[in-house]
């Protein structure tokens, strides 16, 4: 062996404190590509929970789970996607159903931990270093797994439905509807938001396979008047609808109706099965609308004799006299009134309480009352000269146009107030022939009416003057008409978080002349029936009786529900208090609820 | 009627005639549900007492220069006759015009003293009657004017 042979291994060291060729940890140094499907990102405020993402994987890697400091509210169910390492396959399907985009992928794709349970995390809530990153997969904004496009209804054209009182909406043909239904990502987040908690994805999906026999079952376990509601519902469902975020909600209204249409009146008794097994106890309802029908619907079902009693001559309430058929034509509410009628609900009609029947009477003589008279009694503007003859009332329009009465709005009409009952009164004077401008003392978008019903009532060719509050009535020239004075409003915002406040600005007044001025400002109820032996037993705030527990009031035999019980005042929000009055006068009479 | 103290004094009775106008009111009510409606009107102007109590003891009262929201609703509404059978539009009514008026009687009072600290004090005065008409202006507009 050579001396060199001996020395050469010691060669190497020379090399040891030279800077080395390899890198110790190369992927510290190598970012992924910009649009890399890395480890997941969500951006936690806009993600709604609708939990899309965990029924897309096809790998079950997605969990939807509390976290902590998020509540839920209408429209986010408050959980979030926890993701499994171990099962993703990085596919990107989560981020590309992403009904509101909030999923992303950042570009990061190293991770590495001593702890496999390390792997289970929330995205966004839990602490990354990724969390915030700049690139990595996002969705493109022109790429879509989901339909954003609504199917589009027939209607009336406005020109064709000013000739008549002809519903305006068609319904959708069966195809339509299906095509319609297939929109729904079943995530619940509408069940939640409805008053009544229907189940929307479950009669969706009844829609998509045809079976609507069982849709008519889904829907009356919650709702006795879903031919109505399928028709003039507040649909505050399709407000929180997650495909709304990328496009427009889903017709779920229409797709009751859809169910709704497709099922006869003759069939309801046989497939919904009306069996009534009596109980022997007795509850009386005060008000055939809505929620007085819904409890009797729910109440008749378990074996309880119900006596109705309405003031009017027909039943329905402000469903028959305030929405006019151009909306929801009377034999659709008929359709509703008469199955529930014909499980044996008796309604005893021109029967007013304290006129022909005692309050005391009622309280007396039923095991259990429950009231929904509703608001029918119209606030008036108050302002100077508003007792002109020809300053009508909107609901009295209504009500005539409702009883085919000639209301005589003439030819050039004011209507002052921005919910339902003034759309409808200028939609009906627009069919009656006149020129219609609305007066409303906010902005178009404070107006409590439906969004459809203000565009429909802009498309048929009704007038809108905004931040315009009457401040007079006079006499016109010729004594046929009525002049109103108005003045200009600025909004303020409201200190305390309310819709923004009109103020007048007095040096901005303008006069105009009509043929009449339809007041439609809000309504008011009548609690003057009950006697001051009962007051003092039960709670009214603003004119409304405040119920408790299961709608009882203190008064343990009274239940009370609609519009005069709450602040929504809409059909939808009745048929629930109905329905859960029914259920608390059950408790109450099976002595499982106590006052 | 020229020290804090009278002033303070005349502004309590006021209230205090507020409260019994109310109860008065409420007594008198054909409707049932409406005594609840005055008695709380009652119960309110029984809080404004204890307010003004308060500031006779040291508290503050709203500053003379700040400057209380006027939504101008009762300003064109028709005067109301208080009777037995009011209704709850009427009665808002009546409260809204009655804090109208101490809000102007107060002003006025304000514009005829010399005393800067007896202006400001009849200022303040007048800012905490805005204050009082904008909750029934608040309440009447929620309330009343709910599609309007």
């Amino acid at each position: 062996m050579s001396l060199k042979d001996l020395i050469s291994p010691f060669y190497v060291w020379q090399r040891a404190f030279e800077k080395p060729y390899t890198q110790k940890h190369p992927i510290q140094e190598r970012p992924g590509a910009p649009r890399y499907r890395g480890f997941h990102v969500n951006v936690l405020e806009e993600c709604v929970g609708c939990g899309t993402c965990e029924t897309i994987c096809q790998n079950h890697a997605i969990d939807m789970v509390q976290v902590e400091g998020l509540e839920p509210k209408p429209g986010d169910s408050g959980l979030r996607p926890k993701f499994d390492y171990g099962r993703c396959c990085w596919c990107a399907l989560c981020v590309d159903i992403c009904t509101t985009r909030s999923l992303r992928m950042s570009n990061h794709y190293a991770w590495i931990t001593e702890d496999p349970t390390d792997f289970n995390f929330i995205a966004g809530a839990d602490n990354m270093s990724w969390n915030g990153e700049e690139y990595g997969y996002r969705r493109d904004d022109d790429y879509h797994l989901l339909r954003g496009e609504r199917v589009k209804m027939e209607m009336l054209a406005p020109e064709e439905g000013l000739k008549s009182f002809e519903e305006v909406m068609k319904g959708y043909t069966e195809e339509q509807a299906k095509d319609e239904a297939d929109r729904c990502v079943e995530c619940g987040l509408c069940v939640a938001t409805c008053p009544a908690h229907m189940s929307i994805p479950d009669y969706i999906k009844t829609v998509r396979e045809g079976d609507y026999e069982k849709g008519l079952r889904i829907l009356y376990e919650t709702n006795p008047f879903s031919s109505t509601c399928g028709r003039i519902c507040t649909h505050r469902c399709e407000e929180v609808c997650p495909v709304g975020h990328q496009g427009e909600p889903l017709a779920i209204r229409w797709l009751k109706r859809a169910i709704v249409d497709r099922v006869p009146r003759e069939r309801y008794r046989e497939i919904l099965g009306d069996e009534v097994v009596e109980n022997g106890k007795q509850v009386a309802i005060v008000g055939a609308g809505p929620g007085g029908l819904s409890a009797a619907y729910y109440l008749r079902r378990q074996g309880y004799g119900v006596t109705v009693f309405e003031a009017q001559a027909r039943a329905g309430g402000m469903l028959r006299y305030g929405v006019p058929s151009y909306r929801l034509p009377d034999n659709q509410l008929d359709k509703d009134i008469e199955y529930i009628r014909s499980l044996g609900v008796e309604v005893r009609f021109n029967t007013c309480i304290g006129r022909e029947v005692q309050f005391a009477e009622l309280i007396d003589d039923y095991d259990a009352v429950f009231m929904a008279i509703g608001l029918n009694v119209p606030s008036s503007l108050r302002v100077k000269g508003e007792d002109h003859p020809r300053v009508l009332s909107g609901l009295q329009v209504l009500d005539d146009v409702a009883s085919d009465k000639n209301p005589g709005v003439g030819k050039n009409v004011a209507v002052i107030g921005g919910g339902n009952v003034a759309m409808d009164a200028a939609r009906v004077s627009r069919r009656m022939g006149a020129n219609v401008t609305v007066l409303y003392r906010r902005r178009i978008a404070d107006m409590p009416a439906d969004p459809e019903e203000i565009h429909e009532s802009q498309a048929e060719g009704c007038t809108f003057v905004t931040q315009a509050i009457p401040v007079e009535i006079k006499d016109a020239d010729n004594p046929d008409q009525v002049t109103i004075v108005w003045g200009e409003a600025e909004m303020v915002a409201d200190e305390k978080g309310g819709r923004p406040r009109p103020v007048l600005q007095e040096d901005r007044m303008h006069e105009e002349t009509y043929d009449c001025i339809i007041s439609a400002i809000g309504q008011g109820g009548s609690l003057d029936f009950i006697p001051g032996d009962y007051r003092d037993q039960i709670e009214f705030k603003w004119g409304k009786f405040v119920p408790g527990d299961y709608q009882q009031t203190a008064l343990q035999k009274l239940f009370v529900g609609g519009d005069i019980a709450n602040n929504t005042a809409d059909a939808i929000s009745a048929i629930e208090d109905g329905h859960h009055a029914a259920r608390g006068i059950h408790k109450f009479l099976t002595g499982e609820l106590v006052a | 009627m020229n020290s804090v103290d009278e002033i303070l004094d005349f502004a309590i009775e006021r209230e205090q005639a507020a409260a019994d106008f109310y109860q008065d009111l409420a007594e008198r009510a054909s409707s049932a549900w409406m005594k609840d409606m005055l008695l709380s009107f009652s119960k309110e102007e029984m809080r404004h007492k204890g307010k003004l109590k308060s500031v006779k003891k040291g508290e503050k009262l709203l500053s003379s220069e700040q400057q209380v929201q006027d939504l101008k609703i009762s300003d064109y509404l028709v005067d109301v006759e208080p009777a037995g059978d009011i209704s709850l539009q009427d009665a808002m009514i009546v409260a809204m015009k009655r804090e109208k008026a101490a809000y102007r009687l107060y002003s006025d009072l304000a514009s005829k003293v010399d005393d800067p600290d007896v202006k400001d004090l009849f200022l303040g005065l007048a800012q905490e009657e805005a204050k009082h008409k904008l909750y029934f202006e608040t309440q009447y507009d929620d309330q009343i004017l709910r599609d309007n």
